[in-house]
This record gives structure tokens, C-alpha cells and sequence, in this order.
């Protein structure tokens, strides 16, 4: 491979790659990341290859091929793409192969049974770009991944790859901050400072060395953005710490990236290896006097270690423990060196505002926070995924436009932003709009960009528990607020839920909540209290219930539900009888059945089986 | 060194720049409550959370432990409002919890109010030794005495000091620094004829030539010959006669 080592010679290189590529060929693109891989995406590669042998057709002279990073819409993995028509099947599996090749390959026919339906209108939609989970999206962050194959540096060139950074380098470096600035991008980790200013004041520290860091240790429960970007679109995070290392007078890059993410880290290095091939690192990039290079290092796979003083104690190989930021890290960061951390979205986010000018990202999103968002969908939602909206966007059109409603026509009760620090927020908000501000005034926080979904159903105690239980196996243990408060939050929660409750819990709950937020040592700490906060401020009345009462309302917390069968519904079809595992549901056939609540261990199984929605929870 | 002006609850001091507040307070005369903090252990500091107090500058004011919060020119620093002793007896009654038998813990949280915590008291090993894992006692082995015979091992609620694997270590000199600094008197060290116990090893001592007590650990002298250079008949007397 020869290294490219001016603008001109890129340019007449992607001339090149884009005139041998026909964008009309007939192209099969299978989704190769951990989740569409995890249910079997191999497997229906390897049958198309087979196919390909069987009906004479050569991959890239007949037919293009390749495999992808994710879609984001995991759910209905594994995916296939068909180019240039942009046909999506679902859940595809390698029996359904042959026929796509007979029907969708060598014909033009649609295979309905392999379509999306939408379960709300009943259409079938065939087109990627037409289905509800797509048409509601703004992808920047997203652009390459599904398109591309993440090993290839030629298909990152051909969307225009590596552009930002020939820009940037016509830039003065001065010059690149300003146009972050500009564009109005803040911290897509959580915290969302302005990612300008904090490279700006990186700059101004003056010292022999700087740093720039990329935060990959994404550790919320259930969130999988920066995942499915350093899966899908490696060198778009590359490309933009390179910009970043520029921009602040760096030479050398860090990505910090867990270690449960192999996929992640297999394409990172190949990514920074062909990068390295082609001279966007190492010494005189692109002929200017800029010397750069990144080096991965892998998570020991503590929470903790994503907040930004324990990574970079944890990149210098030592515990990963968070410290004091009285001194901010863009002064003494890592090594005690001035060190700018930004998170992989932001970084994904460098070239395309360096390529494609401030003006035009600032065009996206709202007021204070501008571009858009990647959130990882999931809960009770029809569509779960992973998304990109603009900022601004409300709760309800994420849920509902997107996420097609709540599963199995429920009420939607609340969305759970921001991961385990973050907070709940209720049906009675839902038109509030996603960004950074708003969220926070509201008693949650943006994060990193996880929204759980949680319908009738859910109890909102039992949700505080889980978190706060999260947080007490996560906590580094350092300072005493988080280390001790925690475990007494949640032993007064386990309380609650267990029909243990009692009057001035919540009152204690608040007392601690208020001892972390002020008095604990780091971000996991001082935002640990949000899932308790928030849970109490937007329905008391459900805690009440518990302590009280002793009733939980949703009928999740089992000490405080009983099961019953209603006997007007109860057509004696003695299913539930047979499957309940503590054989404690009697009756006879075609009458009306019983629970003995004394025996049953309230699983559920009945209410699971039952076809008639004859058994109650009270 | 850099002189830096500011105010403590309405009084003017000084101190040089990058001190830390509680120093400052202290020679200024002002007394906060501090646990983990030791002025001699630099990496000391920042975890127990007894130290907080109010720092206001720029018109913004944020709580911070005094005891790592570095001074800086027009800094105002109030030591004793509603918040601090909020927050403070919040903390104090989550030490006292983990540590019910700690007598220092005990006398402090009473000033603030607190007899008997609210929650459930620990009954783990930490219930027994009185440790509230500041970290103090690591930190002093590895910053002032260098050797790390002793670090924070597990995590969370269960972060307690110990020695690798809670293995006798072979590096620990006996000097007891660690039990020393400890602000909890959590770390056991028995003195007993010319024996020292202290995690879990025995250390022969040497007896001083002059009134025969035996005041410091043959392995403790090795060290500070093999390491600082210092002629070995400087422990035959104990530091009171020598």
C-alpha cells in the first residue's frame, strides 16, 4: 500500500476508487455487527457464498458483497441490504438464501415474508429508507456505518473519508477550533461541555507534550452507540482525533476502549493499521509537519473507569480510581500532561463539521445544543435500536414516530434517560425535547444516550432499586458518600419493595440523595441519586403506595402482589394448571380455576400463558 | 513561591499558590474536621469527605474538600454554613455506620448532632477493625515510606487496606508508619518485649545501647541503610539518647 502524502495525490486517488465504483451494481450487504453476528449473520454470509458458487455468480464481477457494520436495528437482525434498491429483509436465516437469490437477485420479485410490517398499520414496507425505524432519522454520526464495510479504508474514502482532515490541515489550528466552536458541538459522553472551548483551553496550557483521549468504555446498561461507531465507522473516530491532536498541537492519541467490545477493538486496529498505511499517521501527514499516532488500550471492565480522571489513571496503568478535578485534566490530564478526552461520538463527529463547515452542523438540533444524537432505544417499544435524531427532538415523537408506540399496545408510563445516573421521566413530560438542558432541568441528564422505555407495567421503586443496585456493584469505593450511602439507598429501597417500608424512608432517601449529589468525590457519585430523585419527584404516589399501603401498583414487587384468577374470564382451558410449576392452580375442566396464594411463588407463568387475560395481579 | 491571597470565614490569609485549603486554615488558626488528610502524605487526602467546606469564587460557589482544593487569588472559603454542616453530618453519619465502635468517629459525628445512625450498621470485618478506607495508611506506605507493602484491595462497599492476597508480606519493614497516620486507630500493631506484630508478621526489634528498650524493627533499619545510605551504628541509640 502507498502512503498518500498530499491533498492532491488523496483527491486523485478517491477520483479514482469512485471511477471504478458503480453505485447501480447489484450489491448484497449483510450486517456483521455483535448483534446481527450474535444471531447468526455468519452463517447467512456464508450461504450467500455458497449460493453465489452454486447459480456461477462472482463476487464483485457479477455481484457486489460485503459485510457491514450495524444498522441499528438489532432486533430484527440478522440484516440484509440489496443494493442499489435498497431492499431490507429481516431476521433473514440461510434457509431463506436460495430464494432471495432466485427472486431478489436473479429476478426483481420482493419477498413479503422477509419484509417489515409495521405492527401498528399492517403495511409492508420493503425500502430501508421508507420504514418508520429510518424515516424519522437524521444520520451525521451514523452516516457510513450499514454502508460501509469497516475494513476497508477505500470504502471510508469513497463517502468522503479522511476529507475533514485534509481541510483541517489547510487550516490554521487555531483556525480548526474555531470552526468546532462554531458548530456548537458539545460532549456527546454525558456531560456535554462545549468540545471547542475544552480544546481550546487544552491549547492554551503550554507544556512539552498534549494528549488526546478517546473515551470508548461506554458501560451504561443497555446503551451500545459507541459500540455499534467503532464497530461500524472506525476511521471516523480516527480521523477525527487526528483533526483534535492537530487542532491542540498533540502527537500522540489514546482510544480507551473496553475490553467486552473485541469486535470494537479487532476493527480499530485494523482501521489504524490501514491508516498508518496510507499515512494518515505517523510523520509529515498528508506532506504537512504534523506527526501523529494513536494507540488502543483496552478497559480492565469497571464502570468507573469511564468517568475521565479514573481512565486516565487507568491508561497509566494504575487503579482506576477517579480523582479531584479542582485541577481540570486540560491542564493536567494524563501524565499530568494538558490532555483533551473527548467521547467516540464526538470525535465522529470532527470531520464531517471540518468537511462540511460550522454553519452547517450548527443548522441541526436546538439553541444550546446543536447536531444530533445517537440513543440506543430500548425497553418496551416496538422498535428498539439504535437511532440518531436532532436535538430537539421530543420524547414522544422518539417513542412513538420511531419506536412505533409501546409494545403490545400498553400505556406508556415513563422513558429512563441517561444510564444508571440519570433519571425518569414521565408521560406527563413526553413532549419535552431531547437535549442536554432539558433534560438535566428535568431531573435526568442526556448521558451517553440510553432511553429505556417502561410501560404501565413497570414499577418505578423496583427501577430505582436496580440502578441504585448497579451503581453500589460499580462504585470504586473511594469516597465515603458513594461507597456507604449507596448501600443504604438501596437497602431502604429493598425495604420498600419488600413490604418492609416505612414512614420517613423517602425522607431518608432524599437525606441521602442530598449527602451524594453535594458530598461525593466524582460523576458517579454526585449523579448517583438521579434514578431515586427522579423517581420520587414524579411519582411519589407509587412509593407511598408501597410504604403505606403495602401495595405495589404496577404488580412487580412479588411481597406485595397476590395472583388471582378472575373467574368470569376463566374458560377451565387448565393450561395454567398444567404449567405452573408449584402445581398450586386447581379446578376442573371448563370451570373457572384457582390459585392457592399460599403455595405459589408469583413467577407469572399463568399470566404468561393464559390466552383469556384471565389472572390479576393485585 | 507564588503568594496567593484569600478569605477564610471572613478572615484575610495567605498562602502560596497550589497549598491546599486546609493547610492555609489550619495555620491561619481555623479549624475543619478532617480525616484522611495527613500533610506529610501528599497523595493523602480527598475520600472521607469530612473537609467540605464552601468555595466561592467568581460568583459561583461549589463545595469541596479543603483538604486537596488548591488556594487561588480572591477565593472566599466559609467553613461552617447550613450546607457544609448538612452534608458534613451527612457524611458522619455514613462513617459511623461503617465504624460504630470508632471512638473518633463516634466524638465527631456527636458534634453534629448524631448518637446513632440511621442505618444499618456494618457488621463486617470493617465493624471489627474501625477502618473507614480513607487510604491514608497505603498511601503513606507507598508515597513516604516506599515500599507498598500494603494497597486498597477489592472495591466498593468492601475497599479495605491488607496486604496481597492478605498474605504475610515479604516487603513490609514493621515501621508502623501506617498505623500511625491512621486516624481511625484501625490497624493493629502490637509492641510486646522486642517483638512487633503488626499484618499478621512478627519483627524483631532493636534494643537501644543506652536504656535497653527496644524501639525499632531490624528490618526497618535494613531498609534505611540499604536504601538511604545511613550508617547502621546510628540505631544503637533510640532517638531519646541519642
Amino acid at each position: 500500500m502507498e502512503a498518500i502524502t498530499s491533498t492532491e495525490q488523496l483527491d486523485s486517488y478517491v477520483d479514482n476508487l469512485k471511477a471504478s465504483y458503480d453505485a447501480e451494481k447489484l450489491s448484497v450487504l449483510i450486517c456483521f455487527g455483535t448483534g446481527c453476528l450474535a444471531n447468526g449473520a455468519r452463517d447467512v454470509a456464508e450461504a450467500f457464498k455458497q449460493e453465489f458458487d452454486k447459480q456461477g455468480l462472482k463476487i464483485n464481477v457479477d455481484i457486489g458483497f460485503k459485510t457491514t457494520g450495524c444498522h441499528g436495528y438489532c432486533e430484527n437482525g440478522p440484516l440484509v441490504v440489496l443494493r442499489p434498491k435498497d431492499i431490507l429483509y429481516l431476521k433473514v436465516r440461510p434457509k431463506d438464501v436460495p430464494e432471495i437469490v432466485e427472486k431478489s437477485i436473479k429476478s426483481d420479485e420482493i419477498i413479503d415474508r422477509l419484509v417489515y410490517k409495521d405492527v401498528n398499520t399492517k403495511e409492508v414496507i420493503s425500502q430501508y429508507q421508507e420504514i418508520p425505524f429510518y424515516a424519522h432519522q437524521k444520520r451525521i454520526t451514523l452516516r457510513n456505518i450499514g454502508h460501509i464495510d469497516p475494513t476497508s479504508i477505500d470504502d471510508y474514502l469513497l463517502c468522503e473519508g479522511y476529507k475533514g482532515l485534509a481541510k483541517a490541515l489547510s487550516m490554521d489550528p487555531d483556525d480548526v477550533i474555531t470552526e468546532v466552536e462554531k458548530s456548537g458541538l458539545r460532549g456527546r459522553g454525558g456531560g456535554g461541555f462545549p468540545a471547542g472551548r475544552k480544546w481550546r483551553s487544552c491549547k492554551a496550557v503550554s507544556s512539552d507534550v498534549h494528549y488526546v483521549m478517546c473515551n470508548g468504555d461506554e458501560g451504561d446498561p443497555g446503551a451500545f452507540m459507541d459500540r455499534s461507531i467503532m464497530e461500524g465507522d472506525p476511521h471516523s473516530v480516527i480521523e477525527g482525533m487526528i483533526i483534535g491532536g492537530y487542532a491542540i498541537g498533540a502527537s500522540q492519541g489514546y482510544i480507551y476502549v473496553r475490553d467486552e467490545y473485541p469486535l470494537a477493538v479487532k476493527n480499530l486496529h485494523s482501521a489504524l493499521d490501514a491508516a498508518r498505511g496510507k499515512g494518515f499517521l505517523g510523520k509529515g501527514i498528508l506532506g504537512k509537519n504534523f506527526d501523529f499516532d494513536i494507540k488502543i488500550s483496552r478497559g480492565g471492565g469497571a464502570f468507573v473507569c469511564g468517568e475521565s480522571s479514573a481512565l486516565m489513571r487507568s491508561l497509566e496503568g494504575k487503579v482506576g480510581e477517579p480523582r479531584a478535578k479542582y485541577i481540570r485534566s486540560v491542564e493536567k490530564g494524563l501524565y499530568d500532561k494538558p490532555s483533551v478526552l473527548n467521547n467516540v461520538e464526538t470525535w465522529n463527529n470532527i470531520p464531517e463539521i471540518i468537511r462540511n463547515g460550522s454553519g452547517w452542523y450548527a443548522s441541526f438540533g436546538t439553541e444550546g445544543s446543536k447536531g444530533t444524537k445517537v440513543f440506543s432505544l430500548v425497553g418496551k417499544v416496538n422498535n428498539t435500536g439504535l437511532v440518531e435524531v436532532p436535538m430537539g427532538i421530543t420524547i414522544k415523537e422518539l417513542v412513538e414516530n420511531i419506536g412505533g408506540g409501546v409494545l403490545g399496545g400498553k400505556k406508556f408510563k415513563a422513558v429512563q434517560t441517561g444510564g444508571p445516573s440519570g433519571g425518569c421521566i414521565p408521560d406527563s413530560k413526553k413532549d419535552l425535547p431531547i437535549d442536554f438542558d432539558s433534560l438535566t432541568g428535568a431531573g435526568s441528564m442526556m448521558g451517553s444516550g440510553g432511553i429505556i422505555v417502561m410501560d404501565e407495567e413497570t414499577c418505578m421503586v423496583d427501577v430505582a432499586k436496580y440502578f441504585i443496585s448497579f451503581l453500589v456493584e460499580e462504585s470504586c469505593g473511594k469516597c465515603a458518600p458513594c461507597r456507604d450511602g449507596l448501600p443504604r439507598m438501596r437497602q431502604i429501597l429493598v425495604d420498600i419493595t419488600e413490604g418492609r417500608g416505612k414512614d420517613g424512608d423517602i425522607e431518608a432517601l432524599e437525606e441521602l440523595c442530598d449527602v451524594l449529589t453535594h458530598g461525593a468525590l466524582c460523576g458517579l457519585g454526585t449523579s448517583a441519586a438521579n434514578p431515586v430523585l427522579s423517581t420520587i419527584r414524579y411519582f411519589r404516589d407509587e412509593y407511598e403506595a408501597h410504604i403505606r399501603d403495602k401495595k405495589c401498583p404496577a404488580g412487580v414487587c412479588k411481597s406485595l402482589i397476590t395472583y388471582s384468577i378472575d373467574p368470569e374470564k376463566c374458560t377451565g382451558c387448565m393450561l395454567c394448571a398444567k404449567k405452573c410449576p408449584q402445581q398450586c392452580i386447581t379446578g376442573e375442566k371448563k370451570q373457572a380455576h384457582v390459585i392457592d396464594s399460599e403455595k405459589c411463588i408469583k413467577c407469572g407463568v399463568c399470566k404468561d400463558v393464559c390466552n383469556f387475560d384471565a389472572v390479576r395481579i393485585k | 513561591m507564588e503568594k496567593i491571597k484569600l478569605k477564610i470565614d471572613g478572615k484575610e490569609v495567605e498562602g502560596v499558590r497550589d497549598q491546599c485549603v486546609l493547610d492555609v486554615a489550619r495555620e491561619a488558626g481555623i479549624d475543619i474536621p478532617a480525616l484522611c488528610y495527613h500533610p506529610d502524605v501528599k497523595a493523602s487526602g480527598g475520600s472521607c469527605r469530612v473537609c467540605l467546606v464552601e468555595a466561592h469564587q467568581d460568583g459561583r460557589m461549589k463545595l469541596v474538600t479543603s483538604c486537596n482544593y488548591p488556594v487561588r487569588e480572591g477565593l472566599e472559603i466559609k467553613t461552617d454554613t447550613e450546607l457544609v454542616r448538612r452534608i458534613r453530618k451527612g457524611v458522619l453519619e455514613l462513617l459511623l455506620a461503617r465504624v460504630p465502635d470508632s471512638k473518633v468517629v463516634q466524638d465527631l459525628a456527636l458534634k453534629y448532632g448524631i448518637e446513632e445512625p440511621r442505618f444499618f450498621k456494618d457488621e463486617g470485618d470493617n465493624y471489627r477493625n474501625k477502618c473507614i478506607a480513607c487510604g491514608l495508611c497505603t498511601a503513606v506506605c507507598e508515597d513516604v515510606v516506599g515500599v507498598s507493602a500494603i494497597s486498597m484491595c477489592e472495591r466498593g462497599y468492601e475497599k479495605a487496606p491488607g496486604t496481597p492476597y492478605k498474605k504475610v508480606s515479604d516487603v513490609c519493614i514493621g515501621c508502623g508508619a501506617c498505623a500511625y497516620v491512621c486516624p481511625t486507630d484501625a490497624i493493629e500493631m502490637i509492641d510486646d518485649g522486642d517483638t512487633r506484630k503488626i499484618w499478621g508478621r512478627e519483627f524483631k526489634m532493636i534494643k537501644c545501647s543506652v536504656c535497653g528498650k527496644p524501639y525499632i524493627p531490624e528490618a526497618q533499619v535494613d531498609w534505611i541503610v540499604s536504601t538511604k545510605g545511613k550508617d547502621r551504628a546510628f540505631f544503637d541509640k533510640c532517638p531519646d539518647h541519642r
